[in-house]
Formats: structure tokens, C-alpha cells, sequence
């Protein structure tokens, strides 16, 4: 009864409670300006984790950086001409002053280390310092290039239209910031050339900080729209505004704890606005309740009190129900998602404390003659939803066989389309096909071995061991091995060096392209090749004792899948070529790929966690395990069709549609809360006691549907409005939120109408009884 | 009279004479001091490359040198080899031309043969170390425009501070500052800085040592700040006008070091 004395403090002291929560709000906004950001989804995985550390050492290790961009310029006379080369050297120099770009360590025409024989001379210098004049100087580059497995699908596509400038960031620098530069370094070089730049940093930064832009714009948006609606619903502006405030307020102060707290706004939790501004929703069932309330009794003072007796008990349980929903990601691994479940869940207990407080205080202030002149609408027999409404509850009520009939095919449906559901994650994908990520994405996969980078540590437990010739030998049988899977494009080792040296050193024979027969060779080619080339050329692929190995591995996908199928095959190869060396895969395609399993199975895990515990609650909510059964079916039966129908388009499991998931449980649920709970209170305002007649029932049924039903409905419409807006997003997660979010809300309050008056209908004696 | 009045005009000028030095004078005498000390010179040159994360790779040589002709004028270099271990035997040697590359010859003692190899770059690492060939045997004082920044004192020496940037645009460095200690003319610090103009690498002269009177850097490091990579090279056995043969700078001693020379 606490609450309602609360309600009833708030209807008498209506000016008191809104001063307070004006100050309370303002006292949370004075937190925002201490607001701190992180864009990068990297951090979802904290600097500690194993995958991190690990990527960390190789890095140090092999003096290798964690991210690079690839510019692709293609031409389609081909880039060996003389204007094109003059470009990409003008290019590769002004990419050199970019602040945060690893200059030492840009690898294009001009920088790469080429090694030669000339005149019986071993060379050992950059490919091409400037553009050849002559055409035995053009011939000269032509030959170098294409000779060298070094280089073709490195710098030089098969057909030679395409070049690659490959651009190490410094530690901390920001994708999209370079890579902004960069396109404005190939802008003023211009056509007839085009440029692509791309990779995991830009497409990841572009993706943080659209991410933030994107809810900055959405959020207003899809509040304004359900502002309109509600104007629409209701025609009263003060009430509407109030609604709005509602979400508003419950935002402030859930955000303003969070930067309170000093936690920086991540990507997750930059969308608990939004979750917030939708969770919010469900307060319209106290303004529908209302008037009709109001046209019952003409009593602004006893209609408030009633409508908060009346939707009280389902408002707290659908409101504890999202905040345990929510509540649960505060019990996983990963601290980003615990903080955003912490946010939300904060959030939604918020919102219920306004809506027993604020929202009835508030009602004080509404005009009686505007009051009126809607409830007279508000018209349970006559109204057109309210008709459509009974309609869709009698097709459960009358024919509740062939409901659950439909029910159980449906389900088989789905249950098939969920086990086709792969767990993914591609970052470029998030961006649209025709997207400038996406293009130069797949025009740089296409033309050379592949954008998105993962490595193949090799480590042994003897010093020198990576000299020895069976150390080479197992390693370049890995890298054939490996080439033969369709997602690697190119692999590099410090075996490509040494049988480049020893080809160079006799007479270029290809004889010669072998790796040689004794380690005493080896240790000479590499130290030769030491003696001029950039340091970093061999640090990149062994260590300094030369006990371990690296062995880069092109592909041509972002799919995490991509590295699972190298970690396999480097499974297979270490099983049937048994020897000394372990192989230990790492770089950004294998953080990708355990970033994608920790966190996604993370939620997945924490949405089970949800599900179990969101019946527990039902079933208090109920006071009946029998009652909550019920209730859970169009929860459940939501869920099933949206995976089903996520695994019939072939569309992954990736990190938006995890967020949803928790979502569409804690929204789902509101519906059947509110459906069961006014039903047995208006059987029970019948007072019949026992188990009620079909006809009754039947009655009862269709009262429900009528008018808590309109509830339910508008909040579904409400809410559908306002995200149908993120179809027309830019970037496919928020498509994906869109169409997630509307359908859940569409399906499940239709759910609600036919299925659940089918079932009550069915098991009518064992729920009564007792 | 007379006499003591030059002497103290004398005495008077003298120190502004020695503030009166050209940059390319200042420059020209550090290479005298740094590069071409005596007729010949012998060292044995330990390089510990030292990896950011502390991880360490070693080089030791015997390094002779010949001077042929005036300070800043040809020269002949000869290494040899004793780690790592499987290069041990393997020997070097380059011609050094003012104003034109550098002829390289490299003993491959698994192959036993000795392969010439084509020296575009000078400031490509030497033995993958920090150093560049153009740090170990010098850069062309005409390549670069100099000016004198300042004078101050770098620990207990006065130093001249001078500007070098290069005239082509061909180095991996924007513009180099040496500080010149005036008293030995030894380079003691330089600094590189980078095409956007920060900081990257600077070269310590750590420990100064005069044997047979001429002041010699013993032990130097080049550290890039970017990379966390830095090399320390130390000398010994150092020694002056030992009166190394010409024949010894051919292919022939290539493949056989003679024994006086390589211990």
C-alpha cells in the first residue's frame, strides 16, 4: 500500500512533488558536462583480458601494430604508368605526415623493401624511391614486382590495375581520423584514378562515432514522433508533454548517475536513452485507465486514485520485470554490457517512481472540460479500435483450437529458422552495401589478398630454432595449407624472405626458390637481408632470438568466421604434420573473433538468465505458476518468430540483435502482465468466486481485449511509430533495431490478443481451480 | 711594446676566432674528429640492439679503417664478424666515395663466395641496428645546409648547436641538430627530427676516451623514440696509425682475414 500512499501524497501535494523532481532532475544535469566518451567497441573486452594481453605481447614482440588502414588507388589502364606512379608516390609521402600514422612503417611502391640482383650486385633497397622515366625503368619495376611473391596481392594486383599503400596506426590514434586525412591527401590528387581506403580502424571508429551521432539524432526523433501520437491519442498537449517528460526525466537521471559515477558513455550504454524512452511507454496504460475512470466518475481527484488501484499491481510487476530483464546483464563478464543492464534497469525503477508520483500530480493540473470532451471518445462499445480489438480476442476466444493449432505450427517454423541462426559479427557489414566502407572493402578483397589481417604465431622452446630448415619447411607447408582455404587471400612469413634471398644471391635461378638445407644458410640469407632492409621487415615476422615465428595471414572477410576456419585448418595441419613448433593464432581478425564470442555469448547468456527469471517473476506476479505459464507463451512465442524469422534471411547473430534480445523480453512481457492481471480483476470485480462460466469468461475476455487491450495496443503502435524511423538509418544495425523493434511490438501485441484468450479459453478449469 | 700589444690583440681575438666558425667549418671538423681520426684506426665494435620490450640481439665486430686522402675524402672500411653466431666468419667491406655510393662486397661463408651488394640507401640500418651506413661512415657535409642555433653546454662541454637540413628531400629526417663539442670538435648529442617536424632519434656520445691522443667516442647509443628500439655500441681494443696494408681491402682477404688483424 506504500504506493499508494504515494499516489495519494502526490494528488494532494501535486505542486511539492513536481518542485522535487525538478530539482532532483536538475541536480543529476549538473553531471552531464563531466561526461566522458568511448567510441571504440574494442573496449567492451577490458586491456586485461586474456585475448588483449596476448595480442599485446605479440605486438611488442614483432614490433607490430594492433591497427592499419589499406588505401587501394586503382587504375584502370593499370597503375605501372607514369602518372599514376607519380601519384601514389605523392600520396605515400603526404600519408607520411599524417599525424598518427606509424611512418616508419607505411608499406606502398615507394617504401617497401625490395630485394634484387643487378649486375651481380645484391640489391637491398625500397621497390621504387622514384617513378621510372624510361620504359626499360617501367619494364624494369614491372618485372620486380610481379616476380616477387612478396609482392603480388601484397602491392600489386594480378591484373596490375590495383596498388596498396598499407598504413600502420600508433598506438591510441584514431581510424577515422586518419583515415579523413587520407581522403583528403587522395582528393586533391584526383581522378582518373579511384581510391579506396579501408580496414578494421576505420570501419570500427566511423561505426563509434557514427554510432553517437546517430543516437544524438534518432533518440529526438523517435520522441517527437511519440509525442505526435500521443497528441493523436489522447488530444491534449499538457498530458502528452507530460508522458514525454516521463521518459525525459528517467533519462537525465540515469545518465546523469552513470557520468556521475564516473563511468564513460560506451556505445551500449549510449543507447539507453532510447531503451528508456521505449520502456516509458507502458505509462500510457495509467492515461488510458484514466479516462475511462474519468467518464465513469467525473472525479479528477478519485479518478486518479482508482486508475493507480486499477493498474497499479501489473504496472510495478511489468516494471520489475524489465528492471530484473535488465538487471541480469549486471551478473556477466563483460563490464560495458553489466553497466548498460545497471543504467536501464536504474532507469525503468525511475520511471515507476514518476509514475506514482509525477504522473499523477501532474493530472492535478489538466483541464476538467478537456478531460471530458476525450474521455466522451473513450467509448468501450462503440469505438472503431476498441471493436477491432474485441474481434482479434474473440478469434482466440471462440475458436481457441485452431488458435493453438496454428500456434504449435508456427512454432515448429520458427524453431527450424532459429537453428539455421549463425553467431557473427562483421563490422564492415554494419555499413550499408553501397557504403564507401563497404566498397572499398570488397574492391581491396577482390583485387588483393584481403583487408582484414590475422596472424599465426609460431613459437618453439629453443632459441635459433626458426633458422633451422625443418622449422622453415613446417612453416611454409602451414602457409600453403592455409592458402588453400577460400578466405585467405595471402599469407607472409620469414620464409618468403629467405627463398627470395637465396633465388637472389644465385643468379635469380628459381631454381633456387626454396628454402635452403642448412642453418648455417638460413642465419647468413637473414642476417644479409638484415644488413640493409628496414629493421622492422624481419622484426615483424621473428623475434629476436628466433624462437618464434609470425605468420601473417590476408583475408578477404571480416566475418569472424573467417579466423575460425584458419584456426581449424592450422588444427588439421599441426595433427597430420606432427614437429617441434606450436602454432598460437593472434592480431586484430583473432580479437575480432573472440570479442565476438565473450561478448555475444555473454548476452545470450544473460538473455537466458533474463528468461528464467522473468517467469519467476510472472508467477509472483500472478500469485501462479499456472497463470505465469500462460502469460510467458506470447513472450516466448515473440521471441521465437523474430529469430525465426532472423535465421530464414540469413541475417547474424550479431551484436545489435544481442542488445534487442534483451530488450524484446523485458517490452514482451508487458503486455501479457498487463492482459492477465486486469482480466482476473475484472473477473473477480464480477465476484462469481470459483472457476467462471464460458460465457462469462468469454465476456470478461473480450472486456480486456476492449479496454486494458487498447492500452496495449496504443503503447505497441506508439512505440512501432517512433522506431519505424531507424529503417531510414545509414548504418544496418539501426535498420535492424528499426524493423527488431517493430515487429516484436506488432507481433507480440497481437499475440497477446489472440493467443492468450485462446489459451485461458482452453485450460479455463485447471486455471480456475483452486 | 709593441710585441705585448699584438700578443694581447692576440689574446683577445683569439676566442672570438673560435666563436668566428662557420657551420660548415664547425661540421667539417666534427667529421675530422668523429670519422677520420688518425691514418688508420682498429676497434672491436660490440652493438647490443636492445627491442622495446627489452629483448636484446647482439652484434660484435672487428672494424678497420683506412683513410685515403684528405679529411672528409675516400675511405676503406673492413668488418669482421663474430656474432651472431651463424654469420660468424662472414666479412665486410665498403669503399667509401665522397659524393657518389658506396661499393659493398659481403663474404657468405655458407656459400663461400663473396657477392657484391648495390648500396643505394644510406640511410637503410646497418646490421639492423639503429644506426644508419650514414651514421657509421658519414654524410656528405655539402648534402645538407647548415646554421649554428646556439651555443650552450651539454654536461661539463661548451658545445656549438648546429642545424643540418638535408637539400633533397630523400632522407627519412626533416632536419638534424648536432651538438659539437669545441674543445675535441666531437660530436657529443644529435637529435633527428621528423617530417612533422617531432623529435624521433637522438644520438648520445656516452663515454669519451683519448687514446694515442685523439679523442674517441667509446660508447654511443641511438635511440628511437618512436619505435622504443635503441642500439649501445661499445668499443675496444682501439687503436691508431697501426699501419694496415691496402691488400687487405680486397676479395681475396675477404674470404681469409689475415690473423694479425682478427684475433
Amino acid at each position: 500500500m506504500k504506493k499508494h500512499y504515494l499516489v495519494e501524497f502526490s494528488v494532494r501535494h501535486p505542486k511539492l512533488v513536481v518542485v522535487i523532481v525538478a530539482l532532483v532532475t536538475l541536480g543529476f544535469l549538473t553531471q552531464f558536462p563531466k561526461i566522458k566518451t568511448d567510441t571504440n567497441p574494442k573496449n567492451m573486452l577490458p586491456p586485461t583480458s586474456d585475448v588483449r594481453v596476448w595480442n599485446d605481447e605479440v605486438d611488442g614482440t614483432f614490433g607490430l601494430y594492433e591497427d592499419m588502414i589499406a588505401v587501394g588507388i586503382v587504375s584502370d589502364e593499370g597503375v605501372l604508368n607514369e602518372r599514376t606512379l607519380g601519384k601514389v608516390l605523392r600520396i605515400t609521402d603526404e600519408v607520411l605526415r599524417i599525424e598518427g600514422v606509424s611512418a616508419r612503417d607505411v608499406n606502398g611502391l615507394s617504401t617497401i623493401t625490395n630485394v634484387t640482383a643487378e649486375a651481380g650486385a645484391l640489391k637491398v633497397a625500397p621497390l621504387m624511391s622514384e617513378v621510372p622515366k624510361t620504359r626499360a625503368g617501367m619494364d624494369d619495376l614491372r618485372k620486380d614486382l610481379f616476380e616477387n611473391p612478396l609482392f603480388r596481392g601484397r602491392v600489386i594486383s594480378d591484373d596490375g590495375k590495383t596498388t596498396a599503400i598499407y598504413i600502420p596506426l600508433e598506438k591510441g590514434a584514431n581510424g577515422k581520423t586518419v583515415a579523413d586525412s587520407i581522403k583528403e591527401v587522395v582528393k586533391r590528387e584526383g581522378g582518373p584514378e579511384r581510391y579506396y581506403v579501408a580496414g578494421d580502424p576505420v570501419a570500427r571508429d566511423t561505426f563509434g562515432s557514427e554510432m553517437f551521432k546517430l543516437m544524438a539524432v534518432f533518440a529526438p526523433i523517435a520522441g517527437a514522433i511519440m509525442l505526435i501520437a500521443r497528441y493523436l491519442m489522447f488530444k491534449d498537449l499538457f498530458l502528452s508533454v507530460t508522458l514525454m517528460m516521463d521518459a525525459m526525466i528517467s533519462i537525465v537521471w540515469s545518465m546523469g548517475l552513470l557520468i556521475a559515477l564516473g563511468f564513460p558513455v560506451h556505445i551500449m550504454s549510449s543507447m539507453a536513452p532510447v531503451f528508456l524512452m521505449a520502456i516509458a511507454t507502458d505509462s500510457i496504460h495509467i492515461f488510458n485507465e484514466f479516462y475511462f475512470r474519468y467518464r465513469e466518475k467525473r472525479d479528477k481527484k478519485a479518478a486518479i486514485i482508482e486508475t493507480m488501484h486499477a493498474v497499479g499491481r501489473p504496472v510495478r510487476y511489468t516494471a520489475l520485470a524489465t528492471a530484473v530483464g535488465f538487471g541480469v546483464l549486471l551478473f556477466m563478464d563483460i563490464v560495458p554490457v553489466k553497466v548498460f543492464g545497471a543504467v536501464v534497469a536504474f532507469g525503468t525503477v525511475a520511471l515507476r517512481v514518476l509514475s506514482f508520483s509525477f504522473i499523477p500530480a501532474m493530472f492535478t493540473f489538466v483541464n476538467e472540460k478537456n478531460i471530458e470532451k476525450i474521455a466522451a471518445g473513450e467509448e468501450t462499445s462503440t469505438g472503431r479500435t476498441s471493436g477491432f480489438l474485441r474481434g482479434l480476442a474473440a478469434i482466440g476466444a471462440h475458436s481457441p483450437r485452431a488458435t493453438a493449432l496454428i500456434g504449435i505450427v508456427l512454432f515448429g517454423i520458427s524453431v527450424f529458422g532459429i537453428s539455421r541462426i549463425v553467431v557473427n559479427n562483421n563490422m564492415v557489414e554494419w555499413f550499408k552495401q553501397d557504403s564507401d566502407i563497404r566498397t572499398a572493402d570488397s574492391v581491396l578483397n577482390t583485387a588483393l589478398g584481403g583487408t582484414s589481417l590475422g596472424y599465426v604465431v609460431a613459437l618453439s622452446d629453443e632459441d635459433e630454432y626458426i633458422k633451422t630448415p625443418e622449422a622453415m619447411r613446417r612453416i611454409e607447408g602451414l602457409q600453403r595449407h592455409l592458402e588453400k582455404l577460400p578466405v585467405v587471400g595471402k599469407t607472409s612469413s620469414v620464409v618468403d624472405y629467405v627463398k627470395r634471398i637465396n633465388r637472389v644471391l644465385h643468379d635469380d635461378d628459381p631454381k633456387y626458390d626454396t628454402v635452403p638445407s642448412s642453418k648455417e644458410e638460413i642465419g647468413q640469407y637473414l642476417f644479409l637481408f638484415s644488413m640493409s632492409a628496414k629493421p622492422s621487415d624481419l622484426d615483424n615476422v621473428v623475434d629476436y632470438p628466433f624462437r618464434k615465428a609470425n605468420i601473417w595471414v590476408q583475408l578477404k572477410t571480416w566475418d569472424v568466421e573467417a579466423m575460425r576456419s584458419v584456426i581449424r585448418a592450422v588444427d588439421e595441419y599441426k595433427a597430420s604434420n606432427p614437429g617441434a613448433l606450436a602454432f598460437k593464432p593472434a592480431g586484430i581478425a583473432y580479437f575480432n573473433l573472440v570479442w565476438n564470442d565473450e561478448v555475444l555469448w555473454d548476452m545470450l547468456k544473460g538473455f537466458a538468465v533474463a528468461l528464467v527469471v522473468i517467469f519467476v517473476i510472472l508467477a509472483f506476479a500472478f500469485s501462479s505458476a499456472k497463470w505465469a505459464a500462460v502469460g510467458y507463451v506470447p513472450l516466448l512465442f515473440t521471441i521465437l518468430l523474430i529469430y525465426g524469422a532472423v535465421g530464414y534471411m540469413g541475417k547474424d547473430f550479431d551484436m545489435p540483435i544481442a542488445v534487442l534480445s534483451c530488450l524484446s523480453l523485458g517490452m514482451a512481457v508487458d503486455f501479457s502482465i498487463h492482459f492477465i492481471s486486469r482480466l482476473r480483476q475484472r473477473l473477480s470485480e464480477g465476484d462469481q468466486g470459483g472457476t467462471p462460466s464460458s460465457e462469462s469468461l468469454t465476456d470478461a475476455l473480450l472486456w480486456t481485449a476492449a479496454r486494458p487491450g487498447k492500452g496495449i495496443m496504443r503503447n505497441a503502435v506508439l512505440f512501432a511509430s517512433a522506431f519505424s524511423v531507424m529503417l531510414f538509418a545509414p548504418l544496418t544495425p539501426y535498420i535492424t533495431v528499426g524493423a527488431f523493434i517493430v515487429s516484436m511490438m506488432i507481433f507480440s501485441a497481437i499475440l497477446t490478443m489472440i493467443c492468450l484468450p485462446a489459451l485461458i479459453v482452453l485450460f479455463r478449469r485447471r486455471l480456475f481451480r483452486g | 711594446m709593441l710585441k705585448y700589444l699584438i700578443l694581447l690583440m692576440i689574446a683577445v681575438l683569439l676566442p672570438l676566432n673560435s666563436f668566428a666558425v662557420t657551420p660548415e667549418e664547425a661540421m667539417k671538423n666534427a667529421q675530422a674528429a668523429f670519422l677520420y681520426q688518425g691514418k688508420d684506426f682498429k676497434a672491436r665494435v660490440v652493438m647490443r640492439l636492445i627491442g622495446k620490450s627489452g629483448s636484446e640481439r647482439a652484434r660484435e665486430i672487428t672494424m678497420l679503417r683506412k683513410n685515403y686522402g684528405e679529411s672528409g675524402g675516400d675511405q676503406k672500411y673492413f668488418m669482421y664478424f663474430y656474432q651472431p653466431a651463424d654469420v660468424k666468419n662472414m666479412a665486410f667491406m665498403v669503399y667509401k666515395y665522397p659524393g657518389r655510393d658506396d661499393d659493398r662486397w659481403l663474404f657468405v661463408p655458407a656459400l663461400n663466395m663473396v657477392r657484391r651488394i648495390a648500396a643505394q640507401d644510406r640511410r637503410s640500418s646497418f646490421v639492423g641496428s639503429d644506426f644508419t651506413y650514414e651514421d657509421i661512415s658519414g654524410r656528405d657535409i655539402a648534402d645538407d645546409t647548415h646554421t649554428i642555433v646556439k651555443e650552450e653546454k651539454l654536461g661539463e662541454a661548451d658545445c656549438l648547436v648546429v642545424k643540418s637540413t638535408p637539400k633533397a628531400g630523400d632522407t627519412d629526417y626533416m632536419h638534424k641538430l648536432s651538438w659539437i663539442d669545441k674543445k675535441t670538435f666531437l660530436p657529443l648529442k644529435e637529435e633527428y627530427y621528423d617530417k612533422r617536424g617531432a623529435l624521433y632519434k637522438v644520438f648520445t656520445a656516452d663515454e669519451v676516451k683519448e687514446i694515442k691522443g685523439f679523442p674517441t667516442v667509446v660508447k654511443r647509443t641511438m635511440k628511437n623514440l618512436q619505435s622504443g628500439h635503441s642500439t649501445e655500441t661499445t668499443f675496444t681494443a682501439i687503436d691508431y696509425n697501426i699501419g694496415i696494408e691496402d691488400s687487405l681491402f680486397t676479395e681475396r682477404y675477404l674470404k681469409q682475414p689475415p690473423r694479425k688483424w682478427i684475433e
